[in-house]
């Protein structure tokens, strides 16, 4: 029967093949479960028990209960947290702010251009005629 | 007459309704086979049967179950495998 504080082995899932120890029971097909695997509940059918056992309560925290588990004998590999990154000491480039122009009118000197040349040619048409 | 390559039976056939009532015959390619069990040879569930073009754009999770021996090993030889470990 599984029994508080029982070391198991998840046979279905995710965690198959790790080792955990069951916390405590929800009813009569489930149990709450913690060690390798991730803190959860857990149906007995999915779990295969070894002889083993261990002193936990409910308050007994994952840390612990793998120190436990270790003590026993079991393998247990800690996950590794992901340090954090630090900040690159690289002296970064920045755009040098150029001083804007003023933008010039544009439409002004266009329409002088124009009249230029509508005044040209009205000349050399008349110079044609003579 | 369709194309010599399209009347050999290597290429699946699909009825397909026209607009215009009548029934034309679409020539598409044939899924793989069923993944199965490397163990009892039993068909395997939640892996996807596509061609390797479609397969390639699946996501990994998708592809195969997220369990160990997932797309490999069916559940209940994967129970056995582990119980046998631990049995020795």
């Amino acid at each position: 029967m599984v029994e508080v504080g029982s070391v198991c082995v998840k046979i279905a899932g995710r965690d198959a093949g790790k080792v955990c120890v069951v916390m405590g029971k929800v009813d009569d097909t489930f149990v709450l479960i913690d060690g390798c695997t991730r803190k959860r509940k857990c149906n007995v059918r999915h779990l295969h028990l070894l002889d083993k056992k261990v002193k936990v309560t409910k308050s007994t925290s994952t840390s612990d209960v793998k120190k436990l588990l270790k003590k026993e004998g079991f393998s247990v590999v800690e996950t590794k947290k992901k340090a954090k990154k630090e900040k690159s000491t690289k002296p970064v480039k920045k755009r040098k702010d150029k001083p804007k122009k003023p933008k010039k009118k544009k439409e002004a000197p266009k329409k002088e251009t124009k009249k230029k040349a509508v005044k040209k040619k009205s000349v050399k048409k008349k110079g044609a005629k003579k | 007459m369709v194309e010599g390559k399209l009347r050999s039976r290597t290429k699946r056939r699909v009825y397909v309704k026209t607009p215009g009532g009548k029934t034309k015959i679409h020539y598409r390619d044939r899924k793989p086979s069923k993944a199965k069990c490397g163990k009892c040879g039993a068909v395997l569930k939640g892996v996807a049967r596509a061609k390797a073009s479609v397969m390639k754009n699946l996501s990994k999770c998708k592809k195969r179950p997220s369990r160990p021996y997932g797309g490999v090993l069916c559940t209940k030889c994967l129970r056995k495998k582990v119980i046998e470990k631990w049995l020795k």
